[in-house]
């Protein structure tokens, strides 16, 4: 019994930490984000900048967003937005789409892109 | 009488250029926040003009053309001043006519800018502006682009022209003398007479057009020339009659910037050079020879704690020659040298207080400096003057989720210039009595954009 209880307090302990360490995690990428995207692109829905809103991002498809103006490349690009891909994207967005219309020259940090996604994941 | 005629203008000229950096006419556009989607933040500093973040540099190098994509954005702005100022000792004469001596609140601008994209690679501003002093309207900046950008080795390379009327204003920084702080300051109370010539003294009178290059975000070169308007076009903007330029007047400046997204600085040097006939007549010329070099640093972080820090200086050669046969100038040759600081911390992109310093120094000219007015002249015959400039503001609005955005924004600001030399000297620099400190000003603003 002793050890039951042992083990759930270790279990409850860890999802905790989990926890806490997802929400400093998206701390961190919401500072990413106002850093580096927040001028071009909004988190909430329907609000577009130059760049299109980043709400549920995660999942879209690209060029998916009808009231937004994008570039050719983007249209034809048929990416799906998973995690890997924003990931792919947001470093190096020249080599993504080639002729896009995003003046950024990308995320070099593999922690802040990282947590920047998990960031835009909370978003939906 | 000529003497007395080439001597008025050409300290004229040289009032102008000092007032003229008490004269910023500074410019926040809502118009290009609708056109982008984007909040005033974005593209300024305490989210209200002119002072540009990396953001907003890109934003001007593009020709002002970048766009949310949605159409039917009306490319007008409309921006008032009013402002209230304060002078330790009131002045001799009124202020301004229609004005008093001291405590005066004033429109001191009241501006409508077109300001927009016209397709992907034009894009420009251009501004006139009235006030309650001179009780009419005229022309003000006008900075019109081409640009276009495309990769170059791998690289992002942006060029294009501007066409402008002031020189500095194109400057894509935004820290050379069409923009640098004070972005806003009392046009009713005494300002220094000297100051470089690159400094404001063909503002509004000329136009140019310079051609730029940016490469791979961080080198920026440009070079082009400025040549006087006829007079009958000055006449129908209300320009200014300053001196012609013969011939036209090359401008050029070469920075290094580097965007960081958490911090950015700029280096730079930049010139020109102009040969002026004071008298609108062919003849002997006035010719200036103004370099400089300037730097740059804002810590932007998550644009929750914002500081920067600015700084340039110029140094002036002159050689007078029309001046100087006319009696206008003591010294055929002359020198006069500017350094500006200026340091500033925004909190939440609302509140704001910056910090700055300036002196300006040069060699002693009787027939130049020493007019004999009361308030405006130099006992000295000397352009020396220094002092700091302090100034709290508060910008409610501009923000993403501002009240009124993209539709409306205001600063409300007090600022106090103290001087701890004026016109050559310390004391009684007119050798009427008054010292540098009696020019001591508080001057209190709000400055509203459309």
């Amino acid at each position: 019994m002793k050890i039951q209880r042992l083990f759930s307090l270790v279990i409850l302990f860890a999802l905790t930490q989990v926890k806490v360490v997802h929400a400093a995690d998206i701390a961190h990428g919401t500072h990413v984000f106002n850093e580096e995207c927040a001028e071009c692109h909004s988190p909430k829905e329907g609000k577009n900048k130059k760049g299109p809103s980043v709400w549920n991002v995660v999942g879209r498809k690209s060029a998916s967003i009808t009231d937004f103006n994008y570039s050719d490349n983007m249209r034809s690009s048929n990416i799906v937005w998973s995690a890997d891909q924003i990931a792919a994207y947001i470093e190096h967005p020249k080599k993504v789409i080639p002729t896009g219309k995003m003046k950024y020259e990308g995320l070099a940090d593999a922690k802040d892109r990282e947590d920047v996604i998990t960031y835009l994941s909370s978003l939906h | 009488m000529k003497f007395k005629f080439f001597s008025a203008h050409l300290l004229s000229l040289s009032v102008l250029s000092g007032l003229s950096i008490y004269s910023v006419s500074a410019n926040a556009l809502p118009s290009f926040a609708r056109q982008t989607g984007e909040s005033c933040s974005a593209c300024h500093i305490g989210a209200y003009g002119p002072q540009l973040t990396p953001h907003g540099v890109l934003f001007k190098l593009g020709g002002y053309t970048d766009t949310d994509g949605k159409d039917g954005k009306i490319p007008l702005s409309a921006m008032l001043v009013e402002g209230f100022t304060h002078t330790s000792k009131k002045q001799t004469e009124d202020a301004q006519p229609h004005f008093d001596k001291n405590n005066n609140l004033s429109l001191q601008e009241l501006s409508v800018f077109l300001a927009g994209r016209a397709t992907d690679h034009i894009g420009g501003l251009v501004q006139v502006t009235g006030n309650d002093f001179d009780r009419r309207f005229a022309m003000d900046n006008m900075d019109i682009r081409i640009a276009d950008s495309r990769q170059l080795s791998g690289k992002d390379f942006t060029y294009g022209v501007s066409f402008n009327n002031n020189p500095t204003i194109q400057d894509p920084f935004n820290t050379l003398n069409g923009w640098k702080f004070p972005y806003m300051a009392s046009e009713l109370a005494p300002s220094p007479n000297a100051s470089p010539f690159i400094n404001g003294a063909l503002e509004q009178q000329v136009l140019g057009a310079t051609a730029y290059a940016f490469f791979d975000n961080s080198f920026y070169g440009e070079l082009g020339g400025y040549q006087t308007m006829s007079k009958s076009l000055r006449n129908k903007l209300n320009a200014g009659e300053d001196g012609r330029i013969s011939g036209t007047a090359p401008y050029w400046r070469l920075a290094y910037f580097k965007d960081m997204k958490k911090q950015a600085f700029n280096v730079g040097v930049f010139g020109m050079n102009a040969k002026m006939q004071p008298d609108f007549e062919s003849g002997p010329t006035d010719d200036y020879r103004d370099i400089g070099v300037d730097a740059s640093y804002q810590f932007l972080g998550t644009r929750e704690n914002i500081f920067t820090i600015n700084t340039s200086y110029i140094d002036e050669r002159r050689t007078l020659n029309n001046a100087f046969n006319a009696g206008g100038a003591t010294n055929r040759h002359g020198n006069l040298k500017r350094f500006d600081l200026a340091g500033s911390y925004h909190y939440l992109n609302t509140y704001g207080l910056t910090a700055g310093v300036f002196d300006t120094r040069g060699n002693k000219d009787d027939a130049l400096y020493n007019n004999g007015e009361a308030d405006a002249g130099s006992i000295n015959g000397s352009p020396n003057s220094r002092g700091y400039i302090l100034q709290a503001d508060w910008t409610p609005w501009g923000k993403d989720d501002s009240w009124g955005a993209p539709f409306a924004n205001a600063r409300l600001g007090l600022q106090y210039t103290g001087y701890t030399k004026f016109n050559g000297a310390k004391n009684n620099y007119d050798g009427l009595g008054r010292d540098a400190k009696d020019n001591n000003t508080l001057f209190a603003f709000v400055w509203a954009s459309f």
